[in-house]
Order: C-alpha cells, then sequence, then structure tokens
C-alpha cells in the first residue's frame, strides 16, 4: 500500500484542488452543532470535532428532497427531472461508522423490483473520504455491531488523525484515482504507519459498551410480545428525535407543492418517523401500530430483528447517537440490557 | 403570487400595486362594502373580497397562509362589538386578532401587513375610509416577499 | 446555601413525601425523575413501592414536563383489576401548572393525581453548556456552591449557575406547584398560593425594540436549522391533539418540509396555539435536538395574556383560558379606525 501523508494546514490545497470537479462536503459548524454541508471556503472547514449532529446521509439522502418539477404550458404538463444526479459529490471526514452506514442504505435503495435512482445515482457519483476516530464516546458500540473505530471497507480514502498531520490511505479503485490526481501528496514513513495502528488499537480498548447482537436479534424473534416491552416504552415521548438522527433510518413522506399562482409545481420527499402515531395510519382510518409501546417496539425489531432477516446484517452502525439524543434518555444501552434479561431470567447466561 | 404592475392612464408610468385579500362578514362588512358600491363611492381596487358568515369564522390559518401565499396584505373586517348577527362571533374574534397581531409583530413580520376593522351594513362611506387607510399602509411597506420559496 | 445542600434538601423531603404517600396508599404510583444513564440527562420513571422511593433523585437536570404522560394520546395509567390508577407526579412548578391547566380544559381528572410539589431552583440549559465546550466529551457533571461543574476527558469547567440556567427559569415567579383551593388534598409536599404574580418582562424588552427586519432576521436565524421532527410538539404536555395542523391534508394548510417559510409558519402557528397555555417549562427547547431556543416566544406568549387579559395559566383549574372566552370589554386599539 502506498500510504500518502498531508499536513492538516494544507487542507486549503486538498479543497482548492478537488472543487472544480467535485462538489466538497465538509464537517462545519453551523449554530453550534457539526454539520456536513458544502464548503467553498476553505475557513467553514472544522477539523476537530468527534461527530455530526445529523448525519451524513443528509449529503446523499437529504430532509427535503426534489423528486421532480412539472409545469403547464397551455394545455401540456412538462415534467423536469432532476438533473444535477450525475454531479461528482466528495464527502470529507466521515466517521467509519457513518461510511459503513452508506452501505446500508444502498442495500435498502437498490432492494426489490424498483431502486431508487435518485439515491442511487448519487452514491455512484459520491466518494467518501473517511476518518478514523481517535476517540470514541461512551455511548459508541461500533465494535459490537460488526465495526471498528478504524474500519476502512466502506470508505474510498481513509484517513488518520495522526495529531499535525493526516495519514491517507486509498481503499477502494475510486480512491486510487482520487489520490493519483493528488501528485503533491508526500510519502507517509513507517512510523506513521505505526502511529496509526496504535491509534486504532486504543481506540478500540476504549470503547465501554459491548454486546453480544447475534444473541440479542435471536431473544428479540422469539419474544415479540413479551411484557418487557411495556417497560421499555413507558417513559418514550414519541419525539423521533432517534430517528431523525439515525444514519440507517430511511422513512419518507412524499408529497406534492403547488404553486397554483405560477402554473407549476413538484414532487418532494421528505424524512418521515415510524415514532409517528400517523405514521401507520390508513386512509381507511384504521392504524396497525396506534399505541406507542407498538411504535417502540418496531424501531427495536427493525434495527436488530427484521434487517438481520431481510439483509442479513444488523440495521445499526453503533454511531451512538439515538442514545445521546434521548430527551428521556430512554437509551438503546438500556433497552438491550432489557431484552438481554429475558434470556437470563430462562436460566441461560449472558454477557452484556 | 403574479406580481400586479399597473398601467397608469395618465402618464403610461407603471407602478407596483398591492393584492389585499379581505375577509368580510357577511351580516354587516359585506353589506357595507355593497352598500359603498351602490352609493357609487370610490375605494381601491386593490382588494379582493372573500365573504365568511361571520368574523368569528377567521381561523388564524386564513390569515397566515395568505401571507405564505404571497398576498400583500391581509384585511378582516366584522360587525361592531356588540351587533354581531351571531350575538358574540366578533368577541370571539377580536382575542384571537389580538393575540394574532401581537404575536406577528414578534416574530418580525411588519405590522400593517394584517390589520382588523369593524364596519356595519349601514357605514358605506366608511369601509370605504378604511380601505383606503389599510392601502395606503400596505402600499407602504412594499410586496410581501418574506414567503417565497426559492424554485 | 450552596446548590448541592439545596437539592439535597429537596430530594430527601420528596423521598420522605413518596413514600407516606405510597404507604398509605394515597396513590398507586409516582412519577418522578431518577439518575440518568449520561451525564446531562434524567430519566422520569415511573414507581409503584416504597422500596424504590430511593430512586427518585432531583437535581438541574431535571428537564421533561411530567404532564405530558398524563394527557390524552399518552396510555393511561390503567390497571385492568383497578381501572384509573392514582397518580403522583412529582412537580416543579411549571408541571404543577401544567396538571391545573389540562385541568381546567377536562383533559386530566384532578381527583385522580397528587402533585408532589417541590421547590424547583431551575434546570440547566443543557444545550448552551454543550455547545461552549464544543467537541469534547462530558463526562461528568456536578453542582457546587452556585456553580456547575462540567468535566471531561483532559477539561474542567465551571459555569455559574445563575447565568447558564434556562431562560425561562431565571425568570419563573412560580416555581413550586400552585395550591388549588376547590381541591385542597391535591397538592401535598411543597406547594404555594399565588395570588398577584409582578412580572414585568424586561427581559425581553431589548427584543423587542428591535425593527421588525432585526426581529424576523434573529427568528428566522434561530429557527434555520430546524429539522422538523417535531420533538418540541411531542415533549409539550400541551400539543395533545389527535391530528396537529401540521398533519391535515383535508386541506393542506402548511408546507411540512425544512424551507424556510414552512419551518417559520409551523412554530409561529404552534406558538398561537400555545397562547393563554404554555405554562414555560422549556421542555420544547431543552428537547430539542438541535438547541433551537424557543424561550423568547414563550416569554412573549406569557406577556400578552397577562398584559391583556392578566390571566397566568395554570393557577385554577375553574377560571377559563383567555382564548376560550370574551369580555365586552376587551382592548381594541389594534383596530383600524377613521382618522
Amino acid at each position: 500500500m502506498d500510504e500518502k501523508i498531508f499536513a492538516k494546514k494544507d487542507i486549503g490545497k486538498l479543497l482548492e484542488e478537488l472543487v472544480p470537479e467535485y462538489k466538497f462536503y465538509s464537517p462545519t459548524k453551523i449554530k453550534g452543532n457539526i454539520a456536513f454541508k458544502e464548503i467553498t471556503d476553505v475557513k467553514e472547514i472544522e477539523l476537530d470535532y468527534l461527530n455530526s449532529k445529523v448525519p451524513p446521509k443528509d449529503v446523499l439522502f437529504p430532509q427535503k428532497e426534489i423528486i421532480f418539477e412539472y409545469r403547464y404550458e397551455g394545455k401540456d404538463v412538462i415534467i423536469e427531472e432532476r438533473k444535477d444526479l450525475e454531479d461528482k459529490i466528495l464527502i470529507f471526514g466521515v466517521r467509519p461508522c457513518d461510511a459503513y452506514s452508506f452501505k446500508l442504505l444502498e442495500d435498502f435503495f437498490a432492494s426489490g423490483d424498483f431502486q431508487d435512482d435518485i439515491f442511487l445515482k448519487k452514491r455512484e457519483n459520491a466518494t467518501i473520504i473517511g476518518l478514523g476516530c481517535n476517540s470514541p464516546r461512551q455511548s459508541c458500540f461500533c465494535t459490537s455491531v460488526g465495526g471498528h473505530p478504524f474500519q476502512k471497507e466502506s470508505t474510498d480514502v481513509f484517513l488518520s488523525d495522526l495529531g499535525d498531520t493526516y495519514l491517507v490511505e486509498a481503499i477502494s479503485e475510486k480512491g486510487e484515482n482520487l489520490l493519483k490526481k493528488l501528485s503533491w501528496l508526500a510519502d507517509a514513513k513507517k512510523a506513521d504507519i505505526e502511529k496509526s495502528k496504535e491509534l486504532a488499537k486504543q481506540a478500540e480498548e476504549s470503547i465501554t459498551t459491548k454486546f453480544d447482537f447475534d444473541l440479542v436479534t435471536k431473544v428479540l424473534d422469539e419474544n415479540f410480545e413479551h411484557p418487557v416491552w411495556q417497560e421499555i416504552s413507558e417513559s418514550c415521548i414519541g419525539c423521533s428525535s432517534c430517528t431523525f438522527l439515525c444514519p440507517t433510518c430511511t422513512c419518507f413522506d412524499v408529497l406534492d407543492e403547488n404553486d397554483e399562482y405560477n402554473n407549476r409545481g413538484r414532487r418532494i420527499r421528505i424524512w418521515d418517523t415510524c415514532q409517528s402515531c400517523l405514521y401507520t395510519l390508513e386512509t381507511s382510518g384504521h392504524n396497525p401500530r396506534p399505541a406507542k409501546i407498538q411504535r417502540c417496539r418496531n424501531r427495536i425489531m427493525h434495527k436488530f430483528s427484521y434487517y438481520p432477516s431481510n439483509y442479513d446484517c444488523l440495521g445499526c452502525v453503533g454511531c451512538g447517537r439515538c442514545i445521546t439524543a434521548c430527551p428521556v434518555n430512554n437509551e438503546l444501552r438500556l433497552i438491550i440490557d432489557k431484552i438481554l434479561e429475558i434470556q437470563e431470567k430462562n436460566g441461560e447466561k449472558v454477557s452484556a | 403570487m403574479t406580481e400586479e404592475v399597473v398601467e397608469s392612464k395618465q402618464d403610461g408610468s407603471k407602478k407596483w400595486e398591492p393584492k389585499i385579500i379581505a375577509f368580510l362578514c357577511n351580516w354587516c362588512s359585506y353589506a357595507g362594502a355593497d352598500l359603498a358600491g351602490v352609493s357609487r363611492i370610490q375605494y381601491p381596487p386593490n382588494i379582493r373580497i372573500v365573504r365568511v358568515p361571520c368574523s368569528g369564522r377567521i381561523n388564524a390559518y386564513f390569515i397566515i397562509k395568505s401571507l405564505t401565499d404571497g398576498w400583500d396584505g391581509v384585511l378582516i373586517s366584522g360587525c361592531h362589538p356588540g351587533d354581531c348577527h351571531y350575538i358574540s362571533g366578533n368577541l370571539v374574534a377580536r382575542r384571537r386578532f389580538a393575540i394574532l397581531k401581537e404575536l406577528l409583530e414578534f416574530f418580525g413580520i411588519e405590522p400593517g401587513r394584517v390589520n382588523f376593522m369593524w364596519a356595519s351594513a349601514a357605514e358605506g362611506e366608511r369601509f370605504a375610509v378604511l380601505v383606503r387607510k389599510a392601502t395606503e399602509i400596505v402600499k407602504k411597506l412594499g410586496p410581501n416577499t418574506k414567503f417565497e420559496k426559492k424554485w | 446555601m450552596g446548590l448541592e445542600t439545596e437539592n439535597k434538601d429537596i430530594e430527601t423531603n420528596l423521598r420522605e413525601v413518596a413514600k407516606g404517600l405510597l404507604k398509605d396508599k394515597k396513590v398507586d404510583v409516582i412519577i418522578g425523575y431518577m439518575e440518568g444513564t449520561l451525564p446531562m440527562l434524567s430519566q422520569p420513571i415511573i414507581i409503584d413501592s416504597e422500596e424504590d422511593v430511593d430512586k427518585l433523585i432531583w437535581n438541574n437536570l431535571c428537564y421533561v414536563n411530567l404532564a405530558k404522560y398524563l394527557v390524552p394520546r399518552v396510555p393511561k395509567f390503567v390497571d385492568s383489576e383497578k381501572g384509573n390508577l392514582k397518580v403522583g407526579v412529582v412537580s416543579k412548578g411549571c408541571v404543577g401548572r401544567a396538571l391545573i391547566h389540562l385541568a381546567s380544559e377536562n383533559k386530566i381528572k384532578l381527583d385522580e393525581i397528587k402533585i408532589i410539589g417541590i421547590p424547583c431552583n431551575g434546570v440547566v440549559n443543557r444545550q448552551r453548556i454543550e455547545m461552549e465546550i464544543g467537541e469534547k466529551e462530558i463526562l461528568e457533571v456536578s453542582v457546587s456552591g452556585n456553580n456547575v461543574i462540567v468535566k471531561g476527558k483532559d477539561f474542567e469547567k465551571e459555569f455559574p449557575f445563575d447565568e447558564y440556567m434556562n431562560d425561562l427559569c431565571k425568570t419563573c415567579k412560580i416555581r413550586k406547584p400552585p395550591l388549588v383551593s376547590k381541591s385542597p388534598d391535591l397538592c401535598v409536599g411543597e406547594c404555594e398560593e399565588y395570588s398577584n404574580i409582578v412580572d414585568d418582562f424586561s427581559d425581553i424588552a431589548e427584543f423587542e425594540a428591535l425593527t421588525p427586519e432585526e426581529k424576523w432576521n434573529q427568528i428566522t436565524e434561530e429557527l434555520s436549522v430546524c429539522t422538523r421532527c417535531y420533538a418540541c410538539r411531542e415533549a409539550c404536555p400541551m400539543c395533545y391533539c389527535n391530528l396537529c395542523f401540521v398533519d391535515q391534508n383535508k386541506p393542506v394548510w402548511f408546507g411540512k418540509t425544512t424551507d424556510l417559510p414552512d419551518v417559520f409558519v409551523y412554530h409561529l402557528i404552534r406558538a398561537m396555539h400555545m397562547a393563554g397555555r404554555c405554562v414555560a417549562c422549556g421542555a420544547c427547547s431543552l428537547v430539542c435536538p438541535m438547541g433551537i431556543d424557543l424561550n423568547k416566544i414563550n416569554r412573549k406568549l406569557e406577556k400578552i395574556v397577562k398584559e391583556r387579559f392578566d390571566f397566568t395559566s395554570g393557577l385554577d383549574p375553574d377560571v377559563l383560558p383567555p382564548m376560550v372566552d370574551f369580555k365586552m370589554e376587551d382592548a381594541q386599539e389594534f383596530m383600524l379606525e377613521e382618522d
């Protein structure tokens, strides 16, 4: 592997070289929160951060997205499809958990007979530059879901933060081509690579939350109607913060916006949440999930039971955003503990 | 909303004219407007009238939706307090208007975009005077561009 | 008296009262707060036995308005044998006000609850502290003297509580739940009678003096990060409509997108619906995942109903809220008049 190195202060050079070809997205500070936004000015880039509030799925699957626009011309209706799906996108500084979430999103939008072109085209044209986590949070648990604070597989180029410099490794073909263009990058020394490995080891050891999710899936599959769900959903207020900040949540609502005065309109999609009592309300008036307990249970089952059944992998990347966002502290780790207790009560030993 | 640009017949100069939506209660204000018309009292043509049974029918949604749709001004007119055809509809409305007016001002929407008035069925002249006043106020504020969406 | 001692006293008294209520079977369950798993957070807890009473805590991180758990749309405390359970609610002033106001709107029955009053000394403005600490993980929060001490892996910072408490707590005049003369058994613990509340609303005077353009700019800037998750609506005890106005589709009144006009209108109309009902608990701002501050708006709502109708929400379950009442003499200085 030809690892390269570049100094953090040269980030402006990187931006300058890439901006003409790519839409450059990087972490930036907006009203005190870190967010991934399109950057044109190097001063806006924020390199000292833990993770963004809203996950980078927002770049490829935004909160509000136009599906198509239409307008009337006389008696004709002209439909205008999206023209910007072929634009090249570069997302800088994605943590490994969020990078892995892009794979889960791809699985979702590409499955079945109808592929979601809007997301998939953007994903195809997107280059992910990942960044390893030197200090995972208390609420992080990527190692329990098959991830790692320095996991490189889902990125195109992987960076390790060595202090004043980044160690740069090309992971995919897209990444290799990108690095070839950046010919000014210096070669990395052996010491740099060793330091990166050391940081990866330290980061892995600092993660305190560990769960055996294979066991969790098994217990969930067998206990859909267990009374523990009453206890789990008691304090939930249905605020949907967890679903809005989750990197793998994909539910959306489709709306039509009409601008009658100007003879035009558009179809848009916005994020929706399974935690809303209206989510499953049918036109007939029947609601399969009228009670909060059913909605709370649905979210957990979706991530840890339905995803393994349908996609052969867990639907959670261990980023911990839902844990820090929940206003009533009804956090995932407590929920998993309660679920695993069912097994314990049945006499089997569990490790949690 | 399409911009209303009116060409003056005198010298051909073009001027922006505000578009004001007016919710008039059926029993007093609408009849008052009718009387103004029958008496040939001139008042600005900027208002577009929507007839409602009572000023108490006015929901905040009507007013806010008018602003978001691009109307430059909103005018609501009802019977004088004590004279409501439905006894207390306008009294209920008056409280709503008070709160809405203060909240709109607090949120930064220019006071003057939304106006409320009382006009009875016999007050054709008063109706015309107040509509003229409201139109002048809105004209000074200029077009309502705050709620335009990017297309 | 420092915060530590204050909180300890409140906790001790609270646990004693709670124990007594459960022992004498005056309530079936008690909702209160317990220690959170992360610093900066507390959890609501429902206990039904005396042994669990020591789990109840009071610290300045108890944000959630517990009255939310009693509104319609949320499962009632119902037991298959006993029917409706009698619930004791650990109440700061604003929680007590919320319960009483809900009773005035006929949404809960006061004889099915007990308000366990505590003399609230304010809650921490968690978003402000997190923003100032920046991108470093907070590992421990404690109080000492009149300061909130925040520790991380390689930092320790002190924040004066008077400055860093939630803005609404700074101007709060109703720190203990109000006594209801009609229901003398309703309130246990520390409650107070409020007869004449004086509030000059000087904290929002500076904002009110700005020009409309400046007000618009400040408010839209604050609301610009809204993701329309509706956490504010779900945390508010007064938002209990079966179909919220944003979800209506016959007709569609306002957009549900994150475009600025749609976001602005959502918060404007929600504020309008809160007039005369908001109890200024601050839960809406404190649960917002993006850290939006709605405190000024809530203060303005309180000001409007106090100055126009001499009304403060949540003091008396028999007084009609101002939006369902009217008087011939209501002020109408805002009406257009002939010169």
